[in-house]
């Protein structure tokens, strides 16, 4: 449990019970795991702190999944979402143009397949964020920023990625 | 002398004008004739009193009597309700014809038959009554079809009502499933437990846990099997996909002696085809297998699933030694609406439905089948080069 990275998970599903479960499981397991029971909550916790990965259900009252994980995206571009649902909404998911979350589970969701997906979704957002990173970082230092200037931007950069 | 030539002028241009006649007349009865003949209405006629005269073709198919059985004998007797039959006819003598949209007869084998029927007045030359024609339409079919569509439409609903019930269930189950897990991390990690008990509790956690799993897996198949969707093509293993189906059907299989055999093929067969649409294949002629079985009584019920590779695909065959397919039943059971099961046990559609699909994925759906020892289908799916 040593090596794993620290995985920081937004639980949210309106499902209290299931959540609770859910994240104690998750936070034995070494993840770092916030709740949300709505959409909007979830928003509002991803405001002021850094996913790693999101699970969202398809299915809740107000705010649904699919806009949830979309404006989770919007304050978090690099976050992956891992959407669960109900059987059969998979290719309504798919044709409502939310190919974009890294992965989609039936519920219920086998534990080990959710943590695993969790895993994969974390690399996933690793490679990506640190990809970008690099061509930032790169493009800053081609810049012509003098040393004190490169420093503060990097410094801004780590804000954006959520990098302490 | 004149005269004499004018009369036998007369009488030549009067016999050229009756031969003429006679051969309009002699068409006239062909073309009667062959009206009821090849109709496949009902055409009767009787005379004043009721008693039928002319019985066609079409009503002796129809009815299953032949024109000597009936003649003579009075045409109320073979409905089914002579009473209301005989108003009918009283009230065609009032107005000179009547239709009603639905009477019923009775056929020589007992069974009903629906007829539209419209009664029309015989008359004479000198305008008196001579006798009744009538000419019905036989709606048995059209009736069984609505009947039919009727029983489809429940079986619709109940399709959507089990669909919805086993997304509902999937919500609390997802919860257990949480649970038991995190119950069973803490017995794990209890501490002063005795080793016994602890060993009890995780035992019994476990076994929640993967009843929790057999649940997800009914309400999974469930939706999977409802769910429409357009036809796909995918590569996948024919083998699991039999294994599938036959694990769906379990709850019918559970209380019956019927043993399932898998005979497959050595090597593995993967195919590419739509694998919904072969599993709902498979789910009906294991069904039918299923209930060959059981209706024919025997107690050592065997069905026997064999894959074979052929040169053009696959050929999958689902034998059951039930009571064979009835000679009388053979040409009539793809069907749609044929059905030999009891009224409100079967549709009629399975096996038309299982044809279609599958000749739509490009293969051929056959049987094979002897009285008395069973049924083999098989499923020809051709694999893309």
């Amino acid at each position: 449990m040593s090596e794993q990275p620290n995985i920081r998970v937004l639980l949210v599903d309106d499902e209290e019970n299931l959540i609770e479960f859910m994240s104690k499981r998750l936070l034995k397991q070494g993840f770092t795991v916030k709740a949300a029971f709505s959409g909007e909550a979830a928003i509002k916790v991803a405001e002021t702190t850094h996913f790693d990965v999101a699970v969202v259900d398809l299915k809740m009252p107000g705010m649904d999944g699919v806009e949830t994980q979309h404006k989770l995206k919007e304050i978090q571009p690099f976050l992956q979402c891992i959407v669960l649902t109900g059987h059969g909404s998979i290719e309504s998911a798919l044709e409502s143009g939310q190919e974009d979350a890294f992965n989609y589970l039936l519920k219920p969701v086998d534990h080990d397949k959710l943590v695993a997906a969790i895993k994969d979704a974390y690399k996933k957002k690793v490679e990506v964020q640190d990809k970008k990173f690099k061509e930032q970082v790169e493009a800053l230092y081609a810049s012509g920023l003098g040393a004190h200037g490169i420093r503060k931007a990097i410094g801004e950069l780590r804000k954006i990625y959520g990098i302490d | 002398m004149e005269s004499t030539k004018s009369l036998s002028s007369e009488l030549t241009k009067v016999t050229r004008e009756v031969a003429s006649y006679k051969i309009e007349l002699d068409q006239t009865r062909k073309y009667l004739h062959c009206v009821l003949q090849n109709s496949t209405d009902i055409i009767f006629m009787t005379e004043i009193t009721g008693l039928l005269v002319s019985f066609s073709k079409g009503a002796e198919k129809a009815l299953g009597y032949a024109m000597e059985e009936v003649i003579g004998r009075p045409v109320k007797d073979l409905s089914e309700d002579a009473e209301s039959f005989e108003a009918l006819m009283v009230k065609s003598r009032l107005k000179g014809n009547v239709s009603a949209p639905e009477i019923h007869f009775r056929h020589k084998d007992g069974t009903r038959v629906h007829c539209h029927i419209s009664l029309m007045e015989l008359i004479n030359r000198e305008d008196n009554r001579v006798g009744t024609i009538g000419v019905c339409q036989d709606i048995t079919r059209w009736k069984k079809l609505q009947e039919d569509l009727v029983q489809i439409d429940r079986l619709a609903e109940m399709g959507r009502i089990a669909s919805g019930v086993a997304h509902e269930i999937n919500n609390p189950l997802a919860i257990i499933n949480e649970a038991s897990g995190w119950a069973e991390e803490v017995i794990t990690d209890a501490k002063g437990l005795n080793p016994d008990d602890r060993e009890e509790l995780k035992e019994t956690v476990r076994k929640i846990n993967l009843q929790t799993r057999r649940c997800r897996n009914i309400t999974h198949k469930l939706l999977d099997f409802v769910r429409d969707s357009a036809p796909t093509r995918a590569e996948f293993d024919i083998h699991s996909l039999l294994k599938d189906t036959v694990d769906l059907l379990r709850p019918e299989l559970k209380h019956t002696a019927i043993e399932v055999e898998f005979a497959f093929s050595q090597e593995s067969l993967p195919i590419t085809s739509d694998p919904r649409l072969l599993e709902q294949v498979f789910v009906n002629l294991v069904t039918n297998a299923i209930h060959a079985v059981l209706e024919n009584g025997k107690g050592n019920g065997h069905i026997k699933i064999q894959t074979i590779r052929t040169d053009s695909g696959v050929d999958v065959s689902i034998e059951d030694n039930g009571g064979g397919i009835p000679e009388e039943a053979r040409a009539s059971i793809f069907t749609l609406f044929y059905t030999t099961k009891p009224p409100g046990k079967g549709t009629g559609l399975g096996l038309s439905i299982c044809r279609n699909i599958v000749k739509n994925l490009g293969g051929e759906l056959s049987y094979q089948s002897k009285i008395g020892a069973g049924t083999t289908f098989t499923i020809s799916i051709p694999t893309p080069k």
